[in-house]
């Protein structure tokens, strides 16, 4: 028996491309836009999130049919906001020099779109283990477009990837210059867009 | 459907269990989180001071710590640039003791080579926090360093960049008659022709507000220890 049933597989692999939660749903570009500037920050971004998704979609998955429904919404968020906090105390103790570069987006990950949306769509219908895998899916999709956008932006903005500089000094001495408009918002915006564009060509999304 | 009373029973219940969940991590992370914090300070004095991390001693905490303690000495002045005995930075908390001023003091085999001063204030967005660093002539700049700020990023966060901190370095914040004046940095580039270029440094094109802010509250935290620096400077001269 494989390890994966075909349906849990399209739950993990469905939202990394033909549901994913940025290119598709545009779901939490805040933080994508915001902690992109370099890859290590947006590879340590991806990792929080998917840890708060994979945990509060399993948490809440398995207190579903006890959360009463008047106040799902509010246990919901408490759920998730406990898991940020951890997920922020954590990083603090372990990783302080990029807790401090990720600054308030680790705490604004209560906020992001796709985590409500998962635990209100996906983890009050369905069990554990299928909401555990959903969180996995749609949080290494969001992790997928943040270190496209982010290996664009430190390419273009500092020459470099992952911290090593890949443009040669010759290249500076004879007059290249790193695109100041990637290290700004306005870059992160722009590539996003043609990310959004590409994936949604490549997988024959019909525009609404 | 869930009646009230269990809806109160349990949202009272999972408040409770999240609030022990976190308030245990919290207090079992405290204290590796508050030695980031204090080595995160450390390491900002002694870039300040003109040291930097190498590949054989990279700043790892513990590096860190071990060329603080060796390197620095830290003490406490009060308004008037009395050093007062027994207290250290680490005790004295800002909102309860307005009058006393931590102070950062280089010795390398019992020379002063430097001091370092934590310097804060309002740049555009919010308040910016660094240390500035002294010359053992009290009047001289050796350094600038910001730990935190929240600048627009490629604007006025280029106070973090060594462009901008580099050309603190050598620049006069007292003239000639010994009148605290600061470190302006100016709109465009310092024309060093000028009689006034050794209080001026080159701003950041964008961002004036920032270096408005920062030549504002350097001035003002430098005349916080301007009656220190004085003494400093007295003895310089003698």
């Amino acid at each position: 028996m494989p390890l994966l049933s075909k349906q849990s597989k399209n739950t993990i692999v469905d939202p990394l491309m033909a549901n994913n939660p940025i290119g598709l749903q545009v779901l939490g570009i805040c933080s994508a836009l915001a902690v992109t500037l370099r890859i290590d920050t947006a590879v340590v971004m991806t990792l929080a999130v998917i840890a708060v998704l994979c945990i509060s979609n399993t948490v809440i998955s398995i207190l579903r049919s006890m959360i009463p429904a008047k106040v799902r919404i509010i246990v919901q968020l408490s759920i998730i906001a406990s898991m940020v906090i951890l997920t922020d105390l954590i990083l603090q103790a372990y990783m302080y020099d990029i807790s401090k570069e990720l600054t308030v987006f680790v705490s604004l990950i209560i906020t992001n779109c796709i985590i409500m949306g998962r635990a209100e769509a996906f983890a009050m219908q369905n069990g554990p283990w299928k909401s555990f895998l959903d969180g996995l899916g749609n949080g290494m999709g969001y992790g997928l477009i943040l270190i496209a956008v982010a290996f664009f932006r430190e390419l273009l903005g500092s020459g470099t990837i992952y911290g090593f500089q890949v443009i040669p000094d010759s290249f500076y001495a004879a007059g290249y210059e790193n695109m100041g408009l990637m290290t700004l918002s306005p870059g992160a915006f722009i590539i996003l867009g043609l990310i959004v564009w590409a994936q949604r060509i490549i997988g024959k999304v019909e525009p609404e | 459907m869930h009646n009230n009373r269990y809806t109160i029973i349990f949202t009272t219940l999972i408040t409770m269990v999240l609030a022990f969940v976190l308030s245990s991590v919290y207090s079992s992370l405290e204290e590796i989180t508050e030695a980031n914090v204090q080595a995160d300070i450390k390491k900002n004095i002694l870039t300040s001071l003109g040291f930097q991390p190498s590949e054989e001693i990279p700043w790892s905490k513990e590096n860190v710590e071990a060329i603080f303690n060796e390197s620095v000495e830290s003490f406490v002045i009060d308004d008037l640039g009395n050093v007062i005995p027994d207290k250290f930075p680490e005790d004295i908390d800002p909102k309860l003791n307005a009058n006393f001023f931590p102070l950062y003091r280089k010795v390398i085999d019992g020379t002063i080579e430097g001091y370092a001063i934590p310097i804060s204030g309002k740049g555009l967005w919010g308040t910016m926090y660094g240390y500035f660093s002294i010359e053992p002539d009290g009047a001289t700049a050796k350094g600038i360093t910001f730990y935190k700020h929240i600048e627009t990023p490629g604007l006025g966060a280029e106070v973090d960049k060594p462009w901008f901190q580099q050309n603190y370095v050598g620049k006069k914040f007292v003239d000639g008659s010994g009148n605290l004046i600061g470190i302006q940095a100016i709109k465009g580039k310092v024309d060093n022709s000028s009689t006034e270029s050794y209080h001026q440094v080159d701003g950041i094109s964008g961002a004036t507000m920032t270096s408005k802010g920062l030549n504002n509250f350097l001035l003002k935290d430098l005349r916080t220890y301007n009656s220190y620096f004085e003494q400093v400077r007295r003895e310089n001269k003698g």
